[in-house]
């Protein structure tokens, strides 16, 4: 199937002849090289080096300077651990509301697409305007959630510009954002359930909670795992919220390594040192890529 | 149906109860955006919250007309997000079925690199990227946002074109090459046709993610190159942030993308799990 049918049984010109296969994908996949195996190589090369771009580029090869401090640097563990409270947090939340929101829908019988269609809004938001929008709503002097927190009493002072406050709300607006992408494709694996083993459940007197997790649990937990794995690889891809919003403060405490990465390439002008944190940023994102491939070959969820 | 129809009746009253819950939480932001946007400048710095107010065109009227106009950047929005969403697609439907018609060895690590590109961190790949746009003169140009658009969207419209072109039987095909036609007239006639809805989704999603961005432009665009999101962040001075103009801006860039995002429903889970998951 994969040599182009002209070129059957003549050995050299199949040699020399690229198959239809290879020539369909060659333009996409020398473009695709060129923009990534080019600029990793260029990573690579710039984590053993001091690199400044102050006055014309200078590279100085420096070994694994670099990849200790990575290792050694207090602020850059520090971030680590910010980011990983931050993934935890926003991921975890994303998940159990996305999954309970799901359930939800599901089981509604009138105006569910219009709930559906409602529900997905924030999915499509630039990440930038949540992180704006989510400003305006806590501004301690004009914001609708920051006035309600008030007069409630819940909460008096200025949200992003206390620590403990700042981590929670950047959190939320992440949270607002991303629970509708796990809904939506938790939807899809309820959805696809067959409504028989369900009724015959019910015959025999399951109750919700029994079904939930007995039936429809197992049933999604493929689609679960998809879910969880892409909105991971988003999660460590983007940082717009923050970058928007706190930028790393009050006092260090919502700077996620991302955010590290670009003070020090963009204010300290240290990019060697930013791309030694890069790769390790890409270490990780490279083993979720890794555990989502091997789940979709396993499942056979690519139907 | 009927049997337990009152306990059913309790139970339905409650779900819609939590969903009116779930609902007020995902949709006051947005609503509290677009009504800001025509708050006069008084209601809107009033200390309590106005929902009464007078509506005003005044924000948008300040945002395209005056000296420093939106239109500059919501051409180059246009113009990065369409442009690179275009090549990615087109180049995308060939490697894609390409992919799926091709069995060979190592297919699963040209999967893998395909995907691993897609994902990698965009805080990781700014730094090269800032330095080889620097050495060609690209900063500043909508040309090289283009071409940092398609580090993301260009492995992802392969990987989700190949997706689409799988479910396709080959059968169909190669019932055409036996009538004639040589492979790529099978592909143009007879499997493009059929996956125009993959075709749409792969567009759609590759527009959103392109004209969402933020980050790359911020760092590789200048006067003459920023798009819309860089607009709505220069909103914040050291004086002041104007919210009028801001939510104003914030509608411009979200309407929009709600609008395609929801047209493409049916086939949403299939573009957002890169394929993984077939749709509703």
């Amino acid at each position: 199937m994969s040599a182009a049918r002209t070129d059957k049984g003549r050995g050299l010109n199949r040699l020399l002849v690229p198959s239809f296969g290879v020539r369909m994908m060659l333009p996409a996949l020398l473009l695709l090289a060129s923009l990534s195996i080019f600029p990793f190589l260029f990573i690579v090369w710039m984590s053993f080096n001091e690199v400044s771009p102050i006055g014309g580029l200078s590279f100085e090869f420096v070994g694994l300077e670099n990849w200790v401090n990575l290792f050694a640097d207090p602020d850059v563990r520090s971030s680590w651990m910010i980011s990983g409270i931050y993934f935890v947090a926003t991921v975890g939340l994303e998940m159990i509301l996305g999954i309970a929101i799901a359930l939800l829908v599901h089981e509604i019988v009138w105006g569910k697409n219009l709930a559906i269609s409602l529900l997905l809004m924030p999915m499509f938001i630039a990440p930038v305007i949540v992180g704006l929008l989510g400003r305006f709503l806590v501004d301690p002097t004009y914001g609708l959630y920051a006035w309600v927190l008030k007069t409630t009493d819940l909460y008096t002072q200025n949200i992003l510009g206390s620590q403990g406050a700042a981590l929670a709300a950047v959190i939320l607006m992440d949270v607002w954002e991303w629970t509708p992408l796990i809904t939506i494709i938790v939807l899809a694996g309820l959805s696809s359930m067959p409504q028989e083993i369900f009724e015959a459940a019910m015959v025999d007197g399951a109750n919700y909670w029994q079904r939930l997790r007995h039936m429809v649990m197992p049933f999604i937990s493929g689609v679960v795992i998809v879910a969880l794995l892409i909105r991971s690889m988003d999660a460590i891809r983007f940082f717009d919220i923050i970058f928007i919003t706190t930028n790393g403060g009050p006092a260090d405490s919502t700077k996620i390594i991302p955010i590290r990465l670009y003070e020090t390439a963009f204010r300290f002008f240290e990019l060697g040192y930013a791309a030694a944190i890069g790769l390790g940023m890409l270490a990780f994102s490279i083993l979720i890529a890794n555990l989502f491939l091997r789940i979709l070959a396993r499942q056979g969820l690519a139907r | 149906m009927t049997k337990n129809s009152s306990r059913r009746w309790g139970g339905q009253v409650v779900l819609y109860g939590l969903l009116a819950l779930a609902l007020l939480w995902t949709l006051v932001p947005i609503a509290w955006m677009v009504l800001s946007s025509f708050k006069p400048p008084d209601d809107l710095l009033s200390t309590t919250p106005k929902v009464i107010f007078e509506p005003t065109f005044q924000h948008y009227q300040g945002l395209f007309m005056g000296a420093n106009s939106l239109w500059g950047y919501v051409q180059n929005s246009l113009l990065a997000a369409g442009i690179s969403t275009m090549i990615s697609v087109a180049l995308a439907c060939l490697a894609g079925y390409g992919l799926a018609r091709s069995h060979f060895r190592g297919k699963q690590h040209l999967s893998f690199w395909i995907i691993s590109t897609r994902m990698a961190p965009i805080a990781a790949v700014i730094v090269p990227l800032y330095l080889i746009f620097r050495n060609l003169a690209l900063l500043d140009s909508v040309v090289g946002l283009i071409i940092a658009y398609l580090t993301f969207n260009l492995p992802f419209a392969i990987w989700l074109m190949n997706a689409f072109f799988a479910d396709l039987p080959p059968s169909l095909e190669e019932a055409a090459m036996v009538d004639g036609a040589t492979r790529f007239q099978a592909f143009w006639r007879v499997a493009l046709p059929l996956v125009t809805p993959g075709i749409v989704t792969t567009a759609i999603l590759c527009l959103i993610f392109s004209w969402n961005d933020y980050v790359f432009a911020r760092t590789f665009s200048g006067p003459e190159s920023q798009t819309i999101p860089i607009a709505a962040a220069q909103l914040i001075t050291q004086t002041g942030i104007d919210w009028g103009k801001l939510t104003a801006i914030g509608t411009v860039v979200v309407l929009p993308m709600i609008l395609v995002g929801l047209a493409v429903r049916r086939w949403l889970v299939r573009g957002l799990t890169l394929g993984a998951v077939k749709g509703e």
